[in-house]
């Protein structure tokens, strides 16, 4: 019981200070809490990948980007579609997008996996820059937001704090799941994955399977981050389905720390405040995000998160020691 | 009679390398069969092949009436067959109770729920616990498998084993690397957890394995030369010649 309380506390605490935000924060800073919220999403569903089930992949933006982009394109072709058709089209691209090509990797594992889904990824940007007529190519499409409805009420999702709270709700609830996914009979078979594969088939699990159910959960949960993506920018481009994205996802994750589920999501926050903060004072931002990353991963490897739970072992630790030097 | 487990004619050769000759075996429900022979005999292969970790190069293998030869590893598994490994094949990272919670819950179909909590199920939290206790490991079951002492990590290789609940168990060396009193504490734990079950050891230490079995196949060369009751086998001439020597 004491366990549950002292995990739920924290989640409860950040929620209510979610929700209050729009009360004390400015329209400037709202819009990158919402981008965070976005990509906390995409990162979080990376992390099933990189830190749970061991599997390095390059090609997480062709799932974002292609939902970015199917949802900004039904939005601009299909007249008088609502916002949640929008996002379901994106997200059930982005899922079948997971079927197929989960279904072509399941067999690959290591710089195999990673250098096919870098290909694949390839192929998607390839696809995206070339079919201009479609897509846009580099100059991207402007998207209007459509309308939100729910059964018959209207949600009014134009401003910055309507759209913030829309966000918010949605991808909140989406990552509240994910974390009770990864203590799921199948979020456990994850780490299975990554413990021991050989192992984990002769006790009656398929692995081409659980692989192939993973890479269509983090493609669509990918999907769903990059549907919200285009609807917050109001403007999809190749940069969403671009392999940079996709290392970016990899910086946020690997800076936050892949060993904790919340590792990923404090990445995405530093990374965002960051990048946000050189940038409004240098041109030259990406070379000092660059030294900052080098600097990391050098020096603690373990990420943010990972640096935290070894600080939190040592003033234990240190308790414990002293404690003990007490009763003596 | 027909036998529970039949191993009809089984060649494996591995780039032209002839590993297995065609190998014949019986085994009939509840037998505990030991495989002995000198290293490079190919017992680990034909452990590999049965299981399904590898395909044979040709010949049959029938278990429970159905051919098994060349399925993939899971599907024999859920036919009722566990194997264990000659070096420590665990979950390292996990805990102890993780690491059997995987076999538990595999054989209970909780393998890819995304909704329902396998720790929260309290029916597989006992059946977990009642094997650990079996084994020895329940006071550890909140340790990583990686801090276990080797003696540990060999019992938990037999907890994972017997975590599916298997009517036929397969043991790779169990005792290896073991001190004789190690060896002595870890045959007591087997006798003890396969009863009931059909149980296929494969074994160098000879004290072993003329003690725990019922049957004893003797393999040379990727061929079975003997295979008959203990007191039959210590007395084989072929036996003695290519294996046991003279005593």
């Amino acid at each position: 019981m004491k366990a549950k309380i002292s995990l739920i506390l924290p989640i409860i605490s950040v929620l209510v200070l979610l929700l209050l935000m729009p009360l004390v924060l400015k329209n400037y800073h709202l819009n990158i809490l919402t981008e965070i919220i976005i990509f906390a999403l995409y990162a979080v569903s990376y992390n099933l990948l990189l830190g749970y089930a061991g599997l390095l992949s390059f090609g997480h933006a062709m799932f974002f980007g292609l939902a970015a982009f199917v949802t900004g394109i039904a939005i601009i072709h299909l007249k008088g579609i609502g916002m949640i058709t929008a996002i379901f089209l994106g997200v059930f691209s982005a899922f079948l997008a997971g079927v197929v090509i989960g279904s072509l990797l399941l067999r690959h594992k290591g710089s195999y996996f990673a250098l096919l889904t870098l290909a694949f990824n390839a192929l998607f940007y390839a696809v995206a820059t070339k079919w201009h007529s479609v897509t846009g190519g580099d100059d991207g499409l402007n998207v209007p937001r459509p309308e939100l409805n729910v059964i018959f009420a209207k949600i009014p999702v134009e401003t910055v704090p309507q759209f913030y709270y829309f966000t918010l709700i949605v991808l909140g609830i989406v990552i509240l799941f994910v974390w009770f996914f990864t203590r799921t009979a199948m979020g456990k078979t994850v780490l299975l994955m990554r413990e021991n594969e050989e192992r984990m088939k002769f006790i009656g699990y398929s692995t081409n399977l659980s692989r192939l159910i993973l890479f269509i959960f983090t493609g669509t949960l990918a999907g769903l981050a990059g549907a919200f993506y285009t609807l917050h920018f109001r403007f999809v481009s190749i940069s969403a389905i671009s392999v940079e994205m996709t290392t970016v996802v990899l910086l946020m994750t690997f800076v936050g720390g892949t060993r904790t589920f919340w590792g990923p999501i404090l990445g995405v926050f530093v990374y965002i405040i960051l990048q946000n903060y050189l940038s409004d004072i240098t041109d030259r931002w990406p070379l000092f995000m660059g030294l900052i990353f080098v600097f990391m991963v050098l020096f603690i490897p373990g990420g943010l998160s990972g640096f935290i739970m070894d600080m939190k072992e040592r003033v234990a630790k240190k308790r414990e020691v002293a404690l003990e030097g007490n009763q003596l | 009679m027909t036998a529970y487990l039949e191993i009809r004619d089984v060649h494996k050769d591995f780039s032209g390398l002839q590993v297995l000759t065609g190998i014949n075996l019986a085994i009939r429900e509840g037998e505990r069969h030991a495989l002995i022979g000198p290293n490079g005999a190919g017992k680990t292969t034909l452990f590999n092949i049965i299981s399904g970790k590898y395909r044979p190069s040709s010949g049959s293998i029938i278990f429970r009436g159905q051919e098994i030869a060349g399925k993939p590893p899971h599907v024999i598994n859920r036919i009722g067959m566990a194997r264990s490994f000659q070096i420590t094949n665990v979950f390292h990272e996990l805990t102890v109770f993780e690491n059997v919670m995987a076999g538990v819950r595999s054989r209970a179909g909780l393998r890819y729920n995304f909704f329902r909590r396998p720790e929260a199920n309290s029916y597989l939290v006992q059946k977990v616990e009642d094997i650990l206790k079996n084994v020895g490991l329940l006071d550890v079951k909140d340790i990583p498998a990686s801090a276990l002492s080797y003696g540990q990590q060999r019992a938990l290789e037999l907890g994972i084993a017997l975590s599916t609940e298997p009517e036929i168990i397969l043991l790779d060396e169990p005792t290896a690397g073991m001190t004789r009193e190690e060896t002595e504490q870890a045959i007591k734990l087997i006798d003890r957890v396969t009863k009931g079950r059909t149980l296929i050891i494969i074994e160098h230490d000879m004290d072993v394995v003329f003690s725990l079995a019922d049957i004893i196949s003797v393999l040379h060369y990727g061929t079975i030369i003997a295979s008959d009751v203990p007191e039959k086998i210590r007395t084989d001439q072929r036996v003695k010649d290519a294996y046991l020597g003279e005593g």
